[in-house]
């Protein structure tokens, strides 16, 4: 996470320029979506339509990015908050058109966060089904029941950017796995309830 | 031979001859060798400990080990073969006597067979075939407190790590899960050990 800078607020100032109030609102969702390598092909996206040179379209979308993710991970929620960031010069209708696109996107933008946090593999979907064994090569006639579950586990998303890679694992569980499991997960249930009641 | 039980293909010559020498055991030596055959059957992985015995009998009874060896191969088919087609104690004994062993000791081995025979099943399926089977499940879960780009956050995780035997090697296998998918899963694996009970 980049944190607020100094020439920041004054590439701030370029949004002046912008064609429009939509423009600017289009801008700063796609600063905040945007990672950090991603920032210079975006600032050659928006030079065009803000009439600036390269150099400062790269300082405006930084500075964009930086201050929507510093909103997000200092937890801003209130309009005072956010309008105290700015300086005492700062633009005031800019300032309040800023702090008004930044409360209407600060939860998706918080829930996009949290999305894209780190983790270990994510369980994306889970199946299963449950077979009745009936014959095999060391006897001949049973009933055994089994159950076969399959879990659709997804890789780090970070790591994979737009193409997600899941992968399917399917297990096999006799009766004695499975009960052993449900103990374990009974006893996650009573921890977690536990906690939830402190 | 009439048709036997145990087996649909023939039977290898020396099997007679084997069994006509097991006729000449006295009923104790008998009951010996059949004890030391069935905590075999029943504990199939105690080779070292089988053919051990198998020696100690051969000395004690002034048998020489090798044809020992093959009158006790001889005897194997017929449990073996049984346990493949869940042969009742009768069908045993009648094998046996048909293969040219004493009444008396087909009935003797056939009751040791009914007695051993609920063992042996449960053995032979857990021998059977499973794909990618659950060996293990660790687990925990917490809260987690900020990260690069929140501060504050404060959501609970929970990690499994599952242990899958995939061929003759282990696996493990990392999961996330968030507290609504968590409690998805307890869901459906209630459902699945309800299914499981109504086939038992």
């Amino acid at each position: 996470m980049a944190a607020l800078r100094d020439g920041d607020f004054g590439a701030l100032q370029i949004l002046l320029k912008a064609p429009s109030k939509d423009a600017v609102r289009q801008l700063c969702q796609e600063c905040f979506s945007s990672p950090p390598a991603a920032l210079g092909p975006l600032a050659q996206r928006a030079c065009p339509g803000l009439a600036v040179s390269a150099e400062e379209a790269e300082q405006l979308v930084s500075a964009l990015h930086n201050l929507t993710r510093h909103v997000v991970y200092r937890g801003l929620t209130g309009a005072e908050d956010i309008l105290r960031l700015f300086p005492e010069n700062f633009h005031q209708n800019l300032k309040n058109l800023l702090t008004k696109i930044i409360l209407e996107n600060i939860s998706a933008w918080r829930n996009e966060a949290q999305a894209s946090q780190i983790s270990l593999p994510r369980l994306v979907d889970m199946d299963w089904r449950v077979d009745i064994k009936t014959s095999s090569d060391s006897i001949v006639r049973m009933a055994v029941p089994t159950c076969l579950l399959q879990l659709k586990i997804q890789e780090d998303a970070a790591l994979c950017g737009n193409n997600p890679v899941v992968s399917a694992l399917t297990m096999e569980l006799s009766k004695e796995t499975l009960d052993t499991m449900l103990e374990g997960l009974g006893r996650i249930r009573d921890q977690l309830s536990a906690v939830a009641n402190k | 031979m009439g048709l036997l039980n145990f087996t649909r293909e023939p039977v290898p010559e020396a099997v007679s001859a084997d069994m006509h020498n097991l006729n000449q055991l006295s009923a104790q030596q008998f009951s010996a060798l059949t004890e030391v055959l069935f905590r075999f059957l029943t504990e199939p992985k105690e080779v070292e400990r089988f053919l051990s015995q198998l020696s100690d009998f051969a000395t004690m009874n002034k048998i020489s080990l090798g044809p020992l060896k093959n009158i006790v191969k001889s005897i194997l088919l017929v449990p073996n073969g049984a346990l493949k087609r869940n042969l009742s104690s009768e069908q045993v004994r009648a094998d046996f006597i048909a293969l040219g062993l004493s009444e008396e000791k087909a009935s003797y081995f056939a009751e040791q067979w009914k007695v051993n025979s609920p063992t042996l099943a449960r053995l032979a399926m857990g021998q059977t075939l499973m794909i990618n089977q659950l060996i293990d499940m660790e687990w925990k879960f917490g809260v987690t407190a900020g990260s690069s780009e929140l501060e504050k956050v404060g959501s609970i995780f929970l990690q499994l790590k599952l242990v899958v035997k995939k061929g003759s090697q282990l696996e493990n296998v990392y999961v996330e899960l968030t507290l609504p998918q968590f409690y998805s899963f307890l869901h459906e694996m209630e459902r699945v050990k309800t299914s499981l009970e109504s086939f038992s």
